[in-house]
């Protein structure tokens, strides 16, 4: 969190794509709300006295910073209210449509759910004004377990698209939400935040689809928050299918109540290079996390995914799995943690990182860690890397399979674990459409 | 040190004592003077001490390491002696001085022809220098090189040359190129062709001066289809200060030879309050040169209030094997940061690792561990198993395992658990009869067992009882 200074600063260490306190009075321009600004200003002055990570920052060892498109990529204005935006294949299946693009965004509500007021589907500056209880509350960053690092700080200055959803006391959000970010222009830097709130006993169902368009430069720096309160039910799809010259910089955080329970699955195929965080805290006693993943880095793709499971109570649950497969010259990097802090104990926790490694020339590193600072606990992480079994592909082909379909078998096999926990059938299809044109 | 604190000291840690020696030290502090100095102590070439002084030079253009899950006070590396050498048997000169010749036999270690029956030839290394080595005759006459490496510097100056620094250049890190700078004394073997040692080799190392740095350098190396097993164990007195110990171990197996190293590390650890201990900075390697060769590391980690060591195998030839078994006990404040690393270079390499951590009190054990396949490594193998025990509420158990795959055929799998004694384990035993304490400790020796059946058998039984000790009143 960042310290209130009176003082502006003017110099910026470090700065992310050249957006320095100039450029922040403009963005402070663009924005209407004066609580939004002095959160603004806040996250700026702790963003200008951050230093960037280089290489040689442990996180930061795998993916060069440099890789990242910093200084051809400009930061798209604020996005502008429009009342509809052209629909899409999935959006009958979704209570709520947040469509974004490039220029504006669109919250089309199909069921009349957000009618009486109760939920909340609004972008960040207009609930800013209309319910700035619910703002001030979740605009805290006290999903974030430490002190927030320079790109959190950059996206609390500067994001572009900030939009809350928050679903009260023992309300049930059956269809879902679908947030749609379509992106097309060039050059562009997008820098979306999410702030997901479900109140006590309440169930939310969320979806996010993230695409842009194909050989266009792009960087997207989002953060998601979500808080899930006493007993809630938060379940999270992020389909990210950027194009092939996109970036991404992630930094996702979720913080898990008393007897509540959160569930976050990333299906990663798309951009260049990307270098996403994934943190959970199970913070109430009996709450459970859980998070599952599938990537498949083919090509000259870099994914780079960092999942932090912390347990700050006892009584605990997590589990993780990580399912990838790396392919052509493909660089897919895991790097996993579960913390159990002092006094957590009863606590079980899990991770499981699985890596196929599909030819010569692609690579895959794997990091699980367990840091463990309480004695009463279970904890355990697995990790294996390897291709495909040779005995099963002959087992196959011996009963009369191709060595293609053989193949296809194994690798959907891998990762069918995963996808039967997606919770949209649409989705499931998607993500064995994207195994097979990646399998080619 | 008068006779109640000792005793009341030798009741906690019974390698306590210390020697009254007169001592031959250099004065305090690192300089480019103090290295001429160790080296002219040691009668070394011109081209060793060159090469002492291109590793001290780097040294200065380097700071220390920050990654590891450790927390100590800033070492100041001028407030530490260097060197320090027992003063000679003035009476008899050629040989040991009778009060050294006590510290072994109190610290058990056989230093006469007669202990042939203990099986084990042993070099002994007080403070700087070996001061004795045994069984060289016999060993000799198989053509085995079993001395300091002060002596081999001397006497073998091409083998030494050929090997040292090969497989940890004095550019590998910090404290490996401290200790290539003002490495006081160590151990050089050499197995030649075809030969399997007959006695088990090994080292002890106790530190006994104030205020010294030990920093030993070991070099073994074994030749085609040559074989040797090598024991080392270490200790030292306790002190309310802290000692630096940096040590550097090399190991080079040619075609079908085989090393085991094991270590059983019991240096003081400070006391309950964290105060004292050796701070234990050791980067050991193996380098499995040829085809089908195979080095097998075992350590059984007791003592250090820090430690600092990840002993690894270069899988370099094809077929090599490379093994790593590893018990790792913190009590107390001890911090331990240990564990292994297996770089596949070679087609068809494969490597273990089983790693049990303990830790009890107010201690904190890591374990932290690579495992990287590199392209060209056809069909390697590695299976990890790190698995941590809890005991008490304020300690921690931290495991930090790096894999990196660039070759699709390889099969890498990793596991690890963190547990506490289970209760009903513990309920178990006691309902059979057996009081709390031997309960848990029958758990934790089934625990480390896996690791404890590499050790050769006398130094097993040692080393549940070392454990024993170690966890002793850390239980309840």
């Amino acid at each position: 969190m960042s310290t209130t200074t009176e003082l502006e600063p003017t110099h910026v260490t470090d700065p992310v794509a050249g957006l320095d306190h100039e450029a922040f009075a403009g963005v402070l321009e663009q924005t209407a709300s004066a609580l939004i600004k002095s959160k603004k200003q806040e996250a700026f002055n702790d963003y200008a006295t951050q230093t960037a990570p280089t290489h040689q920052t442990e996180e930061w060892r795998r993916t060069d910073p440099a890789l990242f498109p910093f200084d051809s990529v400009k930061r798209l204005p604020n996005m502008t209210r429009t009342n509809t935006l052209p629909e899409a294949e999935w959006d009958n299946h979704f209570d709520v449509v947040v469509a974004v693009t490039d220029k504006h965004y669109a919250i089309m509500d199909r069921t009349g759910i957000t009618r009486d007021g109760a939920i909340t589907v609004m972008a960040l500056d207009e609930a800013a004004e209309k319910k700035p209880d619910l703002v001030k509350t979740y605009l805290q960053g006290q999903a974030l377990p430490t002190t927030s690092g320079k790109y959190e700080a950059f996206n609390d200055a500067f994001w572009n698209f900030g939009l809350l959803i928050h679903v009260p006391d023992g309300c049930v959000l059956e269809k879902g939400i679908l947030i749609r970010y379509t992106m097309e222009a060039p050059d562009a830097l997008f820098i979306p935040r999410l702030v997901v709130a479900a109140g006590k006993n309440s169930s939310a169902l969320i979806a996010e689809h993230l695409v842009s368009a194909d050989n266009t430069k792009f960087l997207a720096v989002p953060e998601r928050e979500m808080y899930v309160d006493e007993a809630a039910r938060v379940k999270l799809v992020s389909l990210q299918e950027w194009g092939n010259d996109a970036c991404q910089i992630s930094n996702d955080w979720g913080l898990v109540a008393r007897d509540a329970n959160l569930n976050w699955i990333t299906l990663n195929f798309g951009s260049k290079v990307s270098k996403m965080k994934f943190g959970s805290d199970v913070a109430g006693p009996g709450s459970a996390a859980d998070m599952d993943g599938i990537f498949f880095a083919s090509g000259e793709q870099h994914m780079d995914q960092r999942t932090l499971q912390i347990h700050s109570s006892a009584d605990t649950y997590s589990r993780l799995l990580y399912k990838g497969a790396v392919k052509d010259a493909a660089h897919s990097v895991y790097q996993g943690l579960i913390i159990a802090r002092p006094g957590a104990i009863r606590v079980d926790a899990y991770q499981t990182n699985n890596n196929l490694v599909l030819n010569p020339g692609a690579r895959a590193d794997s990091i699980p860690g367990l840091l463990i600072d309480a004695d009463d606990l279970k904890c355990s992480h697995g990790s294996t890397l390897g291709n495909l079994d040779p005995e099963q592909l002959f087992y196959l082909q011996s009963r009369g399979l191709s060595e293609q379909a053989a193949r296809r078998i194994l690798i959907m096999g891998f990762f069918e674990e995963v996808v039967e926990r997606i919770p949209y059938a649409f989705i499931q299809d998607r993500v064995h459409q994207h195994i097979d044109k990646k399998m080619g | 040190m008068n006779e109640d604190t000792s005793t009341a000291i030798l009741d906690d840690y019974k390698y306590g004592f210390f020697t009254e020696i007169e001592a031959d030290s250099a004065p305090k502090g690192l300089n480019e003077d103090i290295i001429r100095f160790i080296s002219a102590k040691k009668k070394e070439p011109e081209w060793m001490l060159e090469w002492r002084l291109k590793a001290y030079r780097w040294w200065l253009k380097k700071s220390e390491p920050t990654w590891p899950h450790l927390k100590y006070p800033k070492i100041d590396y001028q407030n530490i002696c260097y060197f320090s050498a027992p003063k000679t048997n003035v009476a008899n000169p050629g040989e040991l001085d009778p009060e050294i010749a006590s510290t072994f036999e109190r610290l058990g270690v056989p230093l006469h022809e007669r202990d042939r029956l203990a099986g084990v030839a042993v070099d002994a290394v007080f403070d700087s220098v070996s001061v004795i080595t045994t069984h060289r005759e016999m060993l000799k006459e198989k053509g085995i090189i079993f001395c300091s490496i002060s002596e081999a510097i001397q006497e073998y100056p091409d083998l030494v040359k050929k090997y040292l620094g090969t497989v940890v250049p004095y550019t590998d890190n910090y404290f490996a190129s401290l200790n290539s700078a003002v490495f006081t004394d160590g151990s050089f073997c050499y197995i030649p062709k075809g030969v399997r040692c007959p006695v088990e080799l090994s080292t002890y190392f106790r530190i006994n001066a104030l205020d010294t740095g030990q920093f030993e350098r070991t070099l073994i190396v074994a030749e085609d289809s040559a074989y040797v097993s090598y024991l080392e164990g270490c200790t030292a007195p306790m002190r309310k200060q802290s000692q630096l110990h940096a040590a550097v171990v090399e190991l080079v197996a040619l075609d079908n030879a085989e090393i085991k190293y094991a270590t059983v590390q019991n240096w003081y650890a400070g006391d309950k309050e964290g105060n004292g201990g050796i701070y234990n900075f050791v980067t050991k390697r193996g380098h499995c040169r040829g085809a089908r060769s195979k080095i097998s590391w075992t350590q059984v980690e007791a003592g250090a209030a820090i430690t600092w060591k990840y002993p690894g195998v270069i899988l370099e030839g094809d077929g090599s094997v490379g093994e790593f078994y590893s018990v790792a006990v913190t009590t107390n404040k001890m911090q331990a940061d240990t564990g292994t690393k297996m770089i596949h270079i070679g087609n068809n390499t494969k490597s273990t690792i089983v790693s049990k951590g303990i830790s009890a009190g107010e201690s904190v054990n890591s374990y932290r561990g690579l495992v990287q396949v590199l392209p060209g490594a056809r069909n390697a193998r590695n299976h990890s198993n790190c698995d941590s025990m809890l005991i008490g509420t304020k300690c921690s158990a931290n495991t930090f395992p790096y894999i990196e795959s660039e070759n699709e055929s390889s099969v890498i799998e990793h596991e690890a658990t963190t547990s506490r004694v289970s209760e009903d384990q513990i309920f178990y035993l006691k309902s059979r009869g057996l009081d709390e304490e031997d309960a848990i400790s029958m758990i934790v020796n089934g625990f480390a067992r896996e690791v404890f059946k590499q050790l050769p058998l006398e130094f097993s039984v040692e080393a549940v009882r070392l454990l024993e000790m170690k966890l002793e009143g850390s239980i309840g």
